[in-house]
């Protein structure tokens, strides 16, 4: 008798602790999204699932496209997307970036589906995992260049200001440092919008031809100061190219 | 750098009719609020002697009352019901000497000699806001005395001509000494009195309470009579309800009390619709205020994106806006206060004192807590607004 009920003691105690972790999980599930959040922390996997652009829907996809393929990428590692001009390169950046939506199908973020984030967790991945380098530079043009980097620094506080310098000069806009942004050639703007990338921790580097405007020995130069940062961070990156490799290998090659 | 590339594109000329606006409305706001204070605390003399919004009733006396088929004075009943009157604050019966009173010089005081048959009233002390010690007992040095203003005027002007005698200023008479003949209940007493105060709203002579209380019992006749006289106290702007009530109860209430309860009332409800112009105003102004941020946000919205793409938080962008705005909308805080106390020191206290109205400067605290009101309204407004701004231009 006495077995019985300790043995249905048991069972109640057992049932009553599942059925309470699985009000804990709806909970969390519910207010999870409007209150807290947890940051994704060290940038793993990237998920693409059948995604397709709106705007790329009426071309043909060749069958080693990125679009509506089912493919996962794992960091650190060093891709570089090759394809030639309005095939939806940026399209591709701007997507992982979360500043696009518009696009069939689904991505994720260490399986996190990344339509599902908030705002708040975009802000703070943006800080703390995943840097860019976009195509339209996003500069601020009444700065100066110099303003533009200490922008960026005094957020994450990621580099030495004597550091910022060695990479200045490194890239050769050293003497430029107090001129306002929008009066610098594009070649020198696309070396500031480099720099400005590497001023923080990042998981994941996404460059959309960062080197579009600069001279195969610039963009040498640096692409070695981007692979360094890159393994210092025990990072990766996605570099997308007009074709040009820049004279570097990859872990792996993807096509539009 | 946040802010300088927060605010590069902003207009000048919105921000100085934002700033304007804002400017004009929180003044107006603010002065008819300091009037509406400055009106609420005027007191005329009279309120001095007896506290404000008191005035003496009495009931008519008609030729009914001439022949005795009805009188004037006040029943139990009469003061119960003016007791439940919600307008009326304090209800106090007169209270009479009940014994015959005369006065007469005290010789070497500089007064004339003359005798005069009198009657002594009383109210109680709480009425009497008056600076002189007030309080009464048998080894007190005199009796004082509050006679009815009227009552020197008559001497002077009426009754010194006539009899061929000198006229004595309102000093004089407050400085000398005055014999009281007390005559009741078989008895005889010669007191010192003296005149402390004149009074317009009570024609009575006042003397206090406690002197009657010890004087009643020993001189009086022994006649127990109800109060002719009411002192009452009403709430401010209760002009209306007291006209009504003279009508109901078929009361006499000396007009010139009352014109003072009823321009205080006018002047309340005159600045008190300036007043609900001046909020409307400052809505106003609020609202082109907000549209000003509005602008400003607009016009940085690739600054925002950018920033929010680069890491930074909504909130430390929100921060950075509305601490500008804050110190903006600070300074014309200040200086609305600051112009509201120059207008009203050196135009409406001067045209005030040109008029003859004294009207003692009430706090300015509460004004300066309605300016804080409006300065919080204002940051949180804006708040509101900046952050779902910018929340919007960073989902897009």
């Amino acid at each position: 008798m006495l077995k019985r009920v300790q043995h249905d003691t048991f069972v109640t105690n057992k049932h009553f602790n599942s059925s309470t972790f699985q009000l804990i999980n709806h909970l969390k599930k519910t207010f999870g999204r409007l209150f807290a959040f947890t940051p994704i922390k060290n940038f793993m996997t990237l998920e693409f699932k059948s995604v397709l652009p709106f705007p790329l829907r009426e071309y043909p996809h060749v069958n080693e496209s990125v679009w509506k393929r089912d493919f996962l990428l794992e960091f650190p590692s060093k891709i570089l997307l090759n394809a030639s001009s309005g095939k939806g390169k940026s399209t591709f950046v701007n997507i992982v970036y979360g500043v696009r939506s518009d696009y069939d199908g689904s991505v994720f973020i260490n399986q996190r589906d990344i339509s599902k984030l908030t705002l708040h967790e975009w802000i703070d991945l943006r800080r703390t995992s995943l840097s860019v380098i976009f195509q339209d530079l996003q500069l601020f043009g009444e700065l100066t260049l110099w303003e533009n980097l200490i922008l960026k620094n005094q957020l994450t506080n990621h580099k030495a200001l004597t550091e910022i310098e060695d990479m200045l000069t490194l890239l050769g806009i050293g003497d430029r440092k107090s001129q306002i942004c929008k009066t610098l050639s594009l070649g020198q703007q696309q070396r500031v919008a480099i720099i400005r990338s590497l001023l923080q921790p990042f998981d994941l580097l996404l460059m959309d031809e960062p080197f579009s405007h600069l001279d195969e020995e610039n963009a040498k130069i640096a692409l070695a100061l981007i692979t360094a940062e890159t393994e210092k961070n025990k990072a990766g990156f996605i570099l997308t190219s007009l074709g040009s490799r820049h004279g570097a290998t990859y872990d792996k090659e993807l096509k539009l | 750098m946040l802010k300088k590339i927060l605010f590069k594109n902003s207009s000048n000329f919105q921000f100085a009719f934002a700033t304007a606006g804002a400017l004009i409305g929180l003044i107006a706001l603010l002065l008819s609020f300091q009037l509406i204070l400055d009106v609420r605390s005027f007191h005329s003399s009279e309120e001095e002697l007896f506290g404000p919004n008191s005035v003496v009733i009495q009931k008519k006396v008609t030729k009914m009352t001439t022949i005795g088929m009805n009188n004037t004075e006040f029943t139990p009943e009469d003061i119960e019901a003016l007791r439940e009157k919600e307008f009326i604050t304090d209800v106090a019966p007169f209270q009479s000497a009940d014994f015959k009173v005369g006065i007469s010089e005290v010789e070497g005081d500089g007064l004339p000699h003359f005798y005069a048959d009198m009657f002594f009233q009383a109210i109680p002390d709480r009425f009497m806001d008056i600076d002189v010690d007030w309080s009464w007992n048998e080894e007190s040095e005199f009796i004082p005395i509050v006679l009815p203003r009227d009552f020197i005027m008559i001497i002077n002007y009426g009754f010194a001509q006539s009899q061929g005698i000198n006229q004595i200023s309102e000093e004089l008479l407050m400085a000398a000494r005055l014999t009281i003949h007390i005559n009741g209940n078989g008895k005889d007493q010669k007191m010192i009195g003296r005149v402390v105060g004149f009074s317009q709203k009570i024609s009575s002579i006042l003397v206090p309470e406690s002197f009657l209380e010890y004087a009643n019992p020993i001189y009086g006749n022994g006649n127990i009579i109800n109060p002719s006289r009411v002192f009452i106290t009403t709430t401010d702007d209760s002009y209306g309800e007291l006209e009504d009530l003279m009508e109901e109860m078929n009361l006499d209430i000396s007009k010139s009390a009352i014109d003072v309860a009823k321009i205080k009332t006018i002047i309340t409800v005159v600045i008190g619709i300036f007043g609900v112009a001046s909020l409307l105003i400052m809505l106003l102004s609020l609202m082109g205020f907000v549209q000003y941020s509005q602008l400003v946000l607009s016009k940085a919205s690739y600054e925002i994106k950018t920033l929010l793409r680069i890491g930074y938080s909504i909130k430390s962008i929100v921060h950075t806006f509305i601490l500008q705005l804050a110190i903006i909308f600070g300074l014309i805080t200040v200086g609305s206060i600051v112009i509201m106390l120059l207008v009203k020191i050196l135009m409406v206290n001067v045209w005030l004192k040109d008029n003859g109205i004294h009207i003692e400067g009430s706090s300015i605290f509460l004004t300066i807590t309605v300016a804080l009101i409006c300065f919080v309204a204002f940051i949180v407004a804006n708040y509101l607004n900046v952050k779902k701004t910018i929340f919007n231009l960073g989902k897009n």
